[in-house]
This record gives structure tokens, C-alpha cells and sequence, in this order.
């Protein structure tokens, strides 16, 4: 409750005598959502008709829908319950629910399959001890910081952290090589009721999941415990103040989140084989369950979940779609969560003041002469690259040009993120959607003739996309965008690249003609390429550098900061937010334009959701808001790649996925970036930052403390060191003189007369 | 007690009429109406969780009342956004901090006059009409430093230069002494003093009273989110109902005491 | 001896170990400084009142007092005992009870719930049901409602209704009658005083001077992070006007 809110309560008291009942003025909301529902009801029917397969509807059949939508449902459930358990009462929302899933399915098969334990045990060591283990170790080790960083960095961490688990998954078993886990009772153990053929395994997930419903309700409600896991949704602090402890709550909802992971993920292997990404991923269908919970109701949660299991298995069983939405059934979770955003009640610009902020160390602007100068030095470098006189054997052969052609080309779609998620602080997990809806528009349009418009093409019509993404966006704000994002993007994933008119999947051969520029003909992979990218670059990075300390930047920053206040200014926050989107997907779309030249061929592989993210989180750990991060991002994803390819040691195998994750996660220790810090080291060496040595030498002088062997000896002895000896000789004589107790002395205050 | 100082005559510049807002069917204000003329200071008083932040949070449009109206020069402005409504001159500041801390100072002012060239066409140059405001708030020397990290009683400052670079018309300021020694306190109370010389309308809540009462011609005094009295500071420091209000007395009824408008 | 002896015997002697002991105590919120070196001392059985505007520390103070708010400089005893920087959930084990301002309850939890977070002091579940139902007939009649659906004054009795059932070695309050009508103030207050009588230690800050003053034994008034003046009950509040009015 608001403060507000409470003191409201309070003043009715003496309201209760008054005679006038203020009339309401605005629409309820309701009927908003009314309308909309309807409409998205009729649209399914619509839909449904239009696509109707002809299978009979029968007892069978609809039973068989029924009994496998609701053992998928009920996995979604569990899951779903943990992510809402934890994010209420630790306010963080784990985005790796799905891959912790995934990590424990593996463990667990591991131990079944691998060194055949008995089922009963595996399950008790994982669900019951490992698991709760983990979530407890992660609370302490990573979670517990998260608590007041600002927003951009808790879901990076998090995702980070999804990252990191499919990586270390990924090293420690392969995972993207097909598995079958045999249900608990064998692969055809089933009985039939009315004409339904149930199998065990499906009627023991139901069952267990309707056993979590009960065990959550009854902890939440009848233990004391769990009366003070719902107590800290409303008031951490007053909580702590009834004596109940707030770090062992938090623990507790990790280790109940963990191990509901674990189950979620261990039930569901048999039904989608053990795959990574494939178990990754359940973590959207738990999304948009929360998210019909509002994150908060366990009810709706699994209410949503079943609904959504039922759905899915609908649309398999009754409804056929063409090839291009042959995914829609692993869309749904998608459009689901789409709509519930949609549905949601515009959040209210709120006066948050700024006491979250305070004290943090703000960073010195860079200005576009040291831009220049930074990117007249990376060309160079460039330059001696392409030209062979770097001492490195293998970089200026083809691969190694068509690595910083990799290089750069990231580097640019990071850039896209800079001003979006790094200035006006809107968290976007999708650059790669747009990219690669910048690169399909190039090479329908140009990419065969290699007509450079094609390039400008590929910018100017990927924009209006953002400003649909922005939709969603501009009524919402923090964690609902961030899911929005990522339902865009893996709404683009299934649904949009997936369509033969979008990319052709039978089309071989290169769909990108050399671009000419000139006279000029750039293959795209090309050392002439490769120096060509390094100047689109660096203009970029100069331009955003300027755009920064233009008024755009300054507003968008202003924005980031309080929309209350920048709208009090006259700042239309809307008309700002859609422009910083349109900006952003149209530099993205330029991004994906350039890759697809590099790459020749398109397919839908590479604009993956799960692709997309160790790109935003090295972005963010070079730190967001500035564009130099995104060189430090383009040359960390090619590292990684190059580490892996010098060294074939298997526990390298996934470090491109590995190696951002534990980056990001590890980001918890320093979230100001690492090219600011780097760039702090480095400051001082540069000719013109006569402010940086001082302030460098100011530190140094602050942490030397003078020692009493080093006096006059290995530095000058000065007055304020002689002072200072002074002062500790008088107080250790203080101190010895005999029944004088100095820090009492020191704690005699005056006190008031009573 | 319709005593003012500036005379009968005088048309309101900004009008808040019988403001209504309720938080789940409990009200924060009920049938609240303020108003300031060009050129006065008004104050606005009352114990806490009174509904002062509330009746600037409607009059500068960042909630929507239930009932009533926002009505500046006769005009009225209940359904316009925050936006317009700070381009039509309404400027605010905040009682907790709402500056843009990963700007410096003369940055956030700047943001400010920058938006003002989308309504008024008088030729500027921003970044030195921002430095001339930082100098007339008197914080000049902390031009270029992040808001971030400047203590509160500048950053305060900092909210007020941003307010008055919007060149406002009506300027409603939440608790402006807050965080501000005795010194900057006089200071800003001559600031606001001199903008009101210039035409301008300042509404103000402040719990400061020796400022309230040193600086403003007139008071409404707010409880429970009623106006239960209003008038010269003189009048409203004897007001039995106010005394009540701030004292928690039974001395007299709550109810009735409001003033017709 | 006997128990009743010591007891007697104690309050004869006045206060001489106080219950609570604060000594130059500077404190704030990141590097906002609000107080700005207080002194304060509550004896045992005694019940001081804490006046004073807003912003002039109050509520601060009283955080200090919990543990949410870690003082920078100076000492915080509780009998005695250095408690500077004890987490607040240590300290209302150790049995400091503040009712925070503006209800302290859990509004998405019954009343009974929210009697059962009283739980966490030691003291049994059916004791503190017995307890403050007895002292609060009404909220019997509530305890399977949820406490945000409770009128004001019920959410502040079930709130006060945690110091009176759960025996603290110190209650803390905290603007107990913001919002509610003055019957109301009046009925908590004399649930107040019947505790007060029953030797318990109580500190309440109030903005209200009035509706405490039958049961405050000292009052001290705040102004400017410190306190500036301490005395008898009725010639702090009357002196009180003036602080409010003129700022002086």
C-alpha cells in the first residue's frame, strides 16, 4: 500500500459524516480490457475457423487434448510458482528460472541415467537437497546484491545468469545432442479411462503439480514462515520489525523457487527431449503464466498455465497452419504474455525521488574530439591488421578477416542498444530481431544488385518496427518492457522469419551481391570490408558521442532519470520514448543489413532469441551507456571464439554462451561497466586529461597513509606528516597514562536534565 | 476571512476548484479549491498527509482528480496532459528529489530551456540562459558537477533553476527549504519574493512556518483534504480550526469550516 | 527477595539504569544528515512523549531506536546495552516494539496473521490472540479479514495490539493518531496508559501534544534534528504552539 494510499485510509474516519460522493470521471478501466478481450476472442474463433484441420472432435480426442494440455500446463505451473514465489518476496525476477530447470533435469538424468541410481533417490537428492542448495547459495552469492541496483542491471544479471547455466550445462554435457529421459514408469506404462489413453507419467506431473499447489498453500497460510514470506511482499521492514528475518525469508524463496525449478524442469525433459535450449525456454511459458498472475497471484499463475497447456495442445491437435506458423503452438506463450501486457493498466509517472541514485560516481562525457581521436587510432590498428604487420599468424587470413568482420558487425547492432537501453534506460532484449529484420529488407530490396540505398533502405523501413515494439513500451515501464522484449523477439523467432516470404529456406546460394560504393566493390568478407566497417563504426560511435551531448541525449538521459519531472519540463515522454526506439531499431536494422552481407546467406537460426542475448550482456558489462562498450563487446564475442578454436580443451566447448554469462553475472561487483573502469585507468595517460592525473594522484595520495619506517626515508618528511605524528604520539600517550580511560572520556556528552 | 493583501479585483491566475481524489474510495482530498493571482506568494499548509503533495500532483497534472477542475488565466486545463500543461506554464518541484542525477547541474537546467524552444519563439542561446539561471539560484559554482553527488539542499537548488528556466506562470514549489540551511533559506525566500515582483504566481508547501509566514500575502490551510481555513498568515495563526488541526484538539468540530470561494 | 520486592524497590529509586539511552547520536539517510547529535533517555516504567514539526527528526530518532536506521556517530544503549547497528529483526526479538507511522500492519494479511508475526518475540500465538482481543473486542470479530479492509482506527489497534500482547522492554510509537478521529486517538491512547500503568517503558513521538498528555510522564520537543528542550508534559505542549506556528 502507498503511503498515500494509507493515509487515505485513515482520513475516511472522519469522512464517513460527509454528505457528497464525487462523481467518477474517467472510463474504468474494465471496459478497456472488455473490449479488447472480446476482440482478441473473436479473433482466436476467427483464427480457429480459418485454420480448422478436420480432426474429429471425439471423447478421444478432446480427452487427449485435455489430459496433455494439463500435465503441460502443470509443469508450466510449478515453474511459474517459483519465478512468483521469489520475485514477491525478494522483488528480483529471475529470468533463470527455466535454465536452473534445466540445469537440475540434467543433474538429475546424470545421476539416473549415467551412474543408474534409483529413481526415488536422484529425485530426493536434487528436488529436496541440491536444489534448495543452490537457490541459497545463489541468494548469497549474487541475489542478495541485486536488491538496490537499478532495474537494467537485476534482469541482466539474472539473464546473465540463464546464460551462464546453458553454458555450463552445454560444457559439462553437450547439451544441444538430442536425449530421451524415460518417464518414471518406462516409455509406455499408460491405462485408459472413457477412450483416453493416460499415460503415467502425465498423470503423476498433474499430480504433483496439484501436490505443489497444496504445499504452497498450505506453508503460505498456515506456517509462520510462510505468513512472513507474504508479510515481506508488503512490508520488508516492517516485517524485520515484528523480528522476523528478511536475508532468511529471501533464502527460503530462493530454495523454493530452485527446487520448483528443478521439478518443472525434470518432469518436462521426457515430454521435449533433454535439450538446453529447448528446457531454457519453458522459462517464457512460466513468464506468461506469472504474468496472468500479475507476478503476484499463485491462483492466476496456475490458472494461466493450465490455460496456456490446454491452448497449445488445441492448436497441435485441431488446427493445421501453413508451413511459416508451423511454430504457432510454441508461439502461444508469446502472444500470450503480448497480451496480458497489453492488458495491463498504464503505469502512472510517479514521483519516485531520487535517494536510490544518490552518492553513485557519475562519468565525465566524452567529447567527439576524443572520439575522433579514439577512432582515427582503432582504424590505424585496423589498417596494420588487414595489411599483415600484427605479429598474430592467423589474422589477416580469410578467417581471421572474416572474425573482425564478426567483430564489427556486433559491435554495430550493440551500438543500437546504447542510446535505448544505455541513455533513456529501456531495457530491450531484441536488437537482434531488428536486425535481422534489417537484414531480410536489404536483401529483398538491393542485396542482389549491391546498391548501397539498400543499406539506407534496410534503417529507414526497419524503424517503424521499433515504434511497435515501443507500443508496449511507452504505457509500461521496467520488468513488463524487458518481458515484452523478449516476447518480441521470440515472437519474431517463430512466427516472422520463420515465413518462406520472409526467408526462403529453400533458396541456397548467396542473396548478397558485393556492395559497390563508387567503383568500389566490398565482398563481405573482405579485407576492404572489414577497414569499410571500422569507418561506419567510428562514425557511429562519433555520432552518438555528439547525439549525446546534443539535446536528444540530455532529454532522453533527463527521461531515464525522473519521466515525472521531464514531463513537468514539457517533455512529451511518449513522443521521446518512440524516438529513442525508432532510433535504435533503425541503427539495428543497419547492423543486420551489413551482417547479411557478411554472411550471404539468411536463415532463421541466426536471429534466435537465445542468440541475441550474449550480445546485449557484454554490451552491459562493458557498461551500456557507453559506445565504446560495444568495441569492447565486438572484440570479447570474437575472443571467446578465437580462445575456443586455439584450445580444444572440452571445457571450452560452450564459452561463447559461457563466457558472457558468467561476465554478466559477475557484473554484480562492478556495475558502473568495464570500459569506464578502463578507462579510468587509462585517462591519465592521455595527453589532454590534465583532470585525470590530478585526480589520479588525489587517490593515490589518499590511500598512502604514512608509516613510520617509510618516514623521510623513501619520500619527503613534510610539516603535515610531522602534524600528524604529532597528534599520534599525544593520543598513545593519552592512552598510557595510568586509570585514564580515554574512550570513555571521549563519550561523556552533556546530557539534558530530565 | 477573505482578507488579502492585494486587493479583491485581481483575477485568479491559477484556479484549483473543488479538487476530489480518492485512493480506493477513500478520499486524499475532497472538494479542495485553491487559487493564486499573478504576482502573490500563497502558501499551503497542514499536518501530515494533509493532501498538499497531492493538489500539486493534480494541479500540475501528474494525477487526475475524481472531481474538480484545474483552471489556469480562465482557461481550463483538467484534461491536459503534464506536458502541455508545463508548456502552457505551470512549473513544479518536488518534495523528494526529482533531478535528473546522471546530468550535472547546468544540464538539467538546460533540458529545460531546450524544451521551452518548442513553445517560445524568443531567440535564445540555452546553455548560457541555463548558466544566467544557475547564477540568479545562486549555485553557479556547481554548474558543471553531477547532481548526483551534490548534497541536498543544492540539489533542491538545482530542482528550482530547473523549474524557473521553463519561464513559468504559475510556480508550485513542494517544500523548497527542505534540506537547506538558514542562509540559503533567506536566500531562496528573496528569490521567490523578487519572481513574484515580476508577475509571477507562486503556490507553495513548506512545514518551515517562520518561512511561510515571513513570505506569504496569503494561506490555505489544508486537513484531512479539506480547505478549513484561509487568509493572512495573522488570521490563520489564531484560527481556532488550524490551532485544532496542528494540535490534534477537540477545540473545534472539523467539519463546516471551510470557506466558501 | 521477591520478585515484587525488586520491582517496588526499583521504582522507588527512580530511574538509574534507563531503558533506553541515546548520547550524541548522529544519524541519516545516505549523506543526509537528519540528526544531528541526540540525547535521549527513557527510564524504566517511564513514558516519554517526543514532539515536534516535520522533518525535525522524530521519526528518525525512532528508527535509530529499531535498528533501521544505523547512527553515524554517538551510542544507542538498550538497558545498558551498546546496540549501535543491531539489525531490527535482532532488536525486536531482544523486545523493542515500534509501531511505525501510518499502520503498522500487513494489509494483504488477516488479522490473525497478522497476530501471528507478533510471534516472532517469544511470546505463544494464543497468548497474543488472548491478549489483544481481550483489549480490542473488535478485532475479534475481524480476525479472518484481511487487515487492509479494516476501518483506520482498527488497523491502528491491531497494530498497537502487537506492543501490548508480545510484553516489550520497550514500545516504541509512532504518530499513533495520524489520520484517525480524536475518539478514537483517545480509546488507543487509554489502552496506552493502562500499560504504561502496568510498568511498561514507553517512547511516543506525536505531532498532537493533546491527546497524550494524560498519559506522558516527561516530554521532550524536537526541533532541527535535536532535542531541544525536555520537561513536564504540560508546559512542553503548551509552549508547542509556537514551535508549530512560527517555527521558532
Amino acid at each position: 500500500m502507498s503511503p498515500n494510499a494509507s493515509d487515505a485510509v485513515g482520513r475516511a474516519e472522519r469522512r464517513d459524516t460527509a454528505a457528497d460522493v464525487p462523481r467518477r470521471r474517467r472510463t474504468p478501466v474494465p471496459v478497456r480490457q472488455a473490449v479488447v478481450l472480446s476482440g482478441l476472442a473473436v479473433g482466436a474463433v476467427v483464427v480457429s475457423a480459418a485454420s480448422w484441420a478436420g480432426t474429429p472432435v471425439t471423447v478421444g480426442n478432446v480427452g487427449g487434448m485435455v489430459v496433455v494440455g494439463l500435465s503441460l500446463g502443470a509443469i508450466y505451473a510449478v515453474s511459474a510458482s517459483g519465478l512468483v514465489v521469489v520475485y514477491t518476496t525478494t522483488g528480483v525476477f529471475n529470468f533463470a528460472q527455466g535454465a536452473v530447470g534445466m540445469y537440475w533435469a540434467f543433474v538429475y538424468w546424470e545421476l539416473r541415467v549415467n551412474r543408474g541410481w534409483p529413481a526415488p533417490v536422484a529425485l530426493a537428492l536434487v528436488v529436496l537437497v541440491l536444489a534448495p542448495l543452490g537457490g541459497v547459495l545463489l541468494d548469497r552469492a549474487v541475489m542478495r546484491r541485486l536488491r538496490n541496483l537499478p532495474l537494467v542491471l537485476q534482469l541482466m544479471v539474472t539473464v546473465g545468469l540463464m546464460v551462464a547455466f546453458m553454458g555450463i550445462a552445454a560444457t559439462q554435457w553437450q547439451g544441444d545432442r538430442g536425449r530421451t529421459v524415460l518417464p518414471f514408469f518406462g516409455h509406455t506404462g499408460s491405462f485408459e479411462v472413457i477412450g483416453v489413453t493416460v499415460t503415467w507419467h502425465r498423470l503423476i506431473t498433474i499430480l504433483v503439480a496439484a501436490a505443489i499447489a497444496l504445499l504452497l498453500r498450505l506453508l503460505l497460510f498456515r506456517a509462520r514462515l510462510g505468513v512472513a514470506m507474504r508479510a515481506v511482499v508488503d512490508s520488508r521492514s516492517l516485517a524485520a520489525l515484528n523480528g522476523a528475518n528478511g536475508e532468511a525469508v529471501s533464502a527460503t524463496a530462493w530454495a523454493i523457487g530452485s527446487s520448483l525449478a528443478a521439478v518443472a524442469g525434470i518432469l518436462i525433459a521426457p515430454e521435449s527431449q533433454l535439450v538446453v535450449d529447448v528446457l531454457t525456454l519453458v522459462v517464457i511459458d512460466a513468464f506468461a503464466a506469472a504474468a496472468v498472475g500479475r507476478m503476484r497471484s499463485l491462483p492466476w499463475t496456475f490458472a494461466g498455465a493450465l490455460l496456456l497447456g490446454v491452448g497449445q495442445q488445441f492448436i497441435r491437435r485441431f488446427l493445421s497452419f501453413d508451413d511459416g506458423f508451423a511454430n504457432m503452438h510454441e508461439a502461444l506463450p508469446t502472444i500470450l504474455l503480448f497480451v496480458v501486457v497489453i492488458l495491463l493498466p498504464q503505469a502512472q509517472l510517479r514521483a519516485r525521488g531520487v535517494s536510490a541514485q544518490l552518492a553513485r560516481r557519475t562519468l565525465r562525457l566524452t567529447d567527439v574530439k576524443e572520439s575522433t581521436v579514439g577512432v582515427a587510432a582503432l582504424f590505424m590498428l585496423v589498417l596494420a591488421w588487414t595489411g599483415g604487420t600484427l605479429p598474430f599468424t592467423d589474422a589477416w587470413s580469410s578467417v581471421g578477416i572474416n572474425r573482425g568482420v564478426t567483430m564489427m558487425v556486433t559491435a554495430i547492432i550493440m551500438l543500437s542498444l546504447v542510446p535505448l537501453t544505455g541513455w533513456a534506460g529501456q531495457v530491450s532484449f531484441a536488437p537482434l530481431a531488428f536486425a535481422g529484420v534489417g537484414a531480410v529488407i536489404f536483401a529483398k530490396i538491393t542485396g542482389d544488385t549491391g546498391s548501397a540505398y539498400g543499406l539506407v533502405l534496410a534503417a529507414a523501413l526497419t524503424a517503424p518496427v521499433g515504434a511497435l515494439m515501443a507500443l508496449p513500451a511507452v504505457r509500461l515501464q521496467g520488468l513488463y518492457l524487458a518481458l515484452a522484449s523478449m516476447a518480441f523477439a521470440r515472437g519474431f523467432e517463430l512466427l516472422f522469419f520463420t515465413q518462406t516470404a520472409v526467408i526462403d529456406p529453400n533458396r541456397g546460394g548467396r542473396q548478397f551481391a558485393p556492395l559497390s560504393i563508387g567503383g568500389w566493390e566490398l565482398t563481405g568478407t573482405g579485407r576492404g570490408y572489414l577497414l569499410a566497417l571500422t569507418v561506419v563504426f567510428g562514425a557511429m560511435v562519433t555520432g552518438l558521442v555528439a547525439l549525446r551531448r546534443s539535446r536528444w541525449g540530455r532529454r532522453w538521459v533527463a527521461m531515464k532519470d525522473s519521466e515525472a519531472a521531464a514531463a513537468t519540463l514539457g517533455i512529451n515522454v511518449i513522443e521521446t520514448k518512440v524516438a529513442v526506439f525508432v532510433l535504435s531499431a533503425a541503427m539495428a536494422g543497419f547492423g543486420g543489413a551489413l551482417f547479411g552481407l557478411q554472411v550471404g546467406t539468411l536463415n532463421v537460426l541466426q536471429f534466435e532469441l537465445l542468440v541475441g542475448l550474449p550480445i546485449v550482456l557484454l554490451l552491459v558489462v562493458g557498461g551500456v551507456s557507453l559506445p565504446a562498450a560495444a568495441l569492447f563487446g565486438g572484440v570479447n564475442t570474437v575472443l571467446f571464439i578465437v580462445i575456443k578454436d586455439r584450445w580444444d580443451y572440452s571445457w571450452l566447448s560452450a564459452l561463447e554462451v559461457l563466457g558472457p554469462g558468467i561476465m554478466a553475472v559477475v557484473m554484480v561487483l562492478n556495475p558502473a561497466g568495464a570500459v569506464a573502469e578502463i578507462g579510468r585507468g587509462f585517462a591519465r595517460f592521455l595527453p589532454w586529461r590534465a583532470d585525470a592525473r590530478a585526480a589520479y594522484a588525489a587517490e593515490v595520495a589518499a590511500n598512502r597513509e604514512p608509516e613510520p619506517g617509510e618516514l623521510g626515508l623513501s619520500r619527503p618528511f613534510t610539516a603535515a606528516d610531522m602534524v600528524a605524528t604529532e597528534r599520534a604520539l599525544s593520543v598513545a600517550n593519552e592512552l598510557a597514562r595510568p586509570g585514564h580511560d580515554g574512550a570513555a572520556a571521549a563519550m561523556t556528552v552533556e546530557r539534558p536534565a530530565p | 476571512m477573505t482578507g488579502t493583501m492585494t486587493g479583491d479585483g485581481r483575477r485568479a491566475r491559477l484556479e484549483a476548484r473543488g479538487v476530489t481524489v480518492r485512493f480506493g474510495g477513500l478520499a486524499a482530498l475532497s472538494d479542495a479549491s485553491v487559487d493564486v493571482r499573478a504576482g502573490e506568494v500563497v502558501g499551503l499548509i497542514g499536518p501530515n498527509g494533509a493532501g498538499k503533495t497531492t493538489l500539486f500532483d493534480v494541479i500540475c497534472g501528474l494525477r487526475a482528480p475524481d472531481a474538480g477542475s484545474v483552471v489556469l488565466e480562465g482557461a481550463d486545463i483538467t484534461g491536459r496532459s503534464v506536458h502541455r500543461r508545463a508548456r502552457l506554464g505551470i512549473a513544479r518541484t518536488f518534495q523528494k528529489l526529482e533531478v535528473f542525477g546522471n546530468l550535472s547541474a547546468v544540464d538539467n537546467v538546460r533540458v529545460a530551456v531546450e524544451m521551452r524552444r518548442r513553445w517560445d519563439r524568443s531567440p535564445m542561446r540555452p546553455l548560457a540562459e541555463a548558466a544566467a539561471v544557475l547564477e540568479r539560484v545562486g549555485i553557479a559554482a556547481v554548474a558543471g558537477e553531477a547532481v548526483a553527488g551534490l548534497p541536498t539542499g543544492t540539489a533542491r537548488l538545482v530542482e528550482l533553476a530547473r523549474a524557473l528556466a521553463t519561464n513559468p506562470r504559475v510556480l508550485l514549489l513542494d517544500e523548497p527549504s527542505s534540506g537547506l540551511d538558514d542562509s540559503e533559506t533567506s536566500e531562496v525566500a528573496g528569490l521567490v519574493r523578487s519572481l513574484c515582483d515580476d508577475g509571477l504566481a507562486v503556490l507553495l508547501v513548506e512545514h518551515d512556518m517562520s518561512f511561510v509566514m515571513d513570505i506569504c500575502e496569503r494561506i490555505f490551510v489544508l486537513d484531512f483534504g479539506r480547505i478549513i481555513a484561509e487568509g493572512s498568515p495573522q488570521d490563520v495563526r489564531v484560527d481556532p480550526a488550524v490551532q485544532a488541526a496542528y494540535l490534534g484538539t477537540e477545540a473545534a468540530p472539523m467539519n463546516g469550516h471551510r470557506q466558501a470561494p | 527477595m521477591t520478585r515484587g520486592d525488586a520491582d517496588s524497590s526499583r521504582a522507588r529509586v527512580g530511574p538509574v539504569a534507563p531503558v533506553l539511552e541515546l548520547h550524541g547520536v548522529r544519524a541519516g539517510y545516505g549523506q543526509i544528515e537528519v540528526l544531528h547529535g541526540v540525547d535521549l533517555s527513557v527510564a524504566a516504567g517511564e513514558v516519554l512523549a517526543l514532539f515536534g514539526p516535520n522533518g525535525a527528526g522524530k521519526t528518525t530518532t525512532l528508527g535509530v531506536c529499531s535498528g533501521q536506521i544505523r547512527p553515524s556517530a554517538g551510542s544507542v544503549r538498550l538497558m545498558g546495552t551498546m546496540v549501535n547497528g543491531a539489525r531490527p529483526h535482532a532488536l525486536a526479538r531482544a523486545g523493542v516494539c515500534l509501531i511505525p507511522e501510518g499502520r503498522g500492519i500487513f494489509p494483504n494479511l488477516t488479522v490473525r496473521e497478522n497476530l501471528r508475526m507478533a510471534t516472532y518475540s517469544g511470546v505463544a500465538y494464543a497468548r497474543v490472540e488472548e491478549r489483544a482481543f481481550e483489549q480490542f473486542p473488535r478485532l475479534a470479530e475481524r480476525r479472518t479479514q484481511l487487515a487492509g479492509t479494516l476501518s483506520g482506527g482498527e488497523q491502528q489497534m491491531l497494530a498497537i495490539s502487537r506492543g501490548l500482547a508480545t510484553d516489550p522492554a520497550l514500545l516504541l510509537l509512532d504518530e499513533l493518531s495520524m489520520g484517525l478521529a480524536p475518539m478514537i486517538v483517545a480509546e488507543l491512547y487509554e489502552r496506552v496508559g493502562e500499560m504504561a500503568a502496568a510498568g511498561l517503558s514507553i517512547l511516543i513521538v506525536e505531532q498532537f501534544a493533546q491527546s497524550v498528555l494524560g498519559v506522558a510522564d516527561r516530554a521532550a520537543v524536537m526541533l532541527g534534528g535535536r532535542v531541544q528542550q525536555v520537561g513536564e508534559p504540560e508546559s512542553i505542549a503548551a509552549a508547542l504552539g509556537g514551535a508549530y506556528l512560527d517555527g521558532h
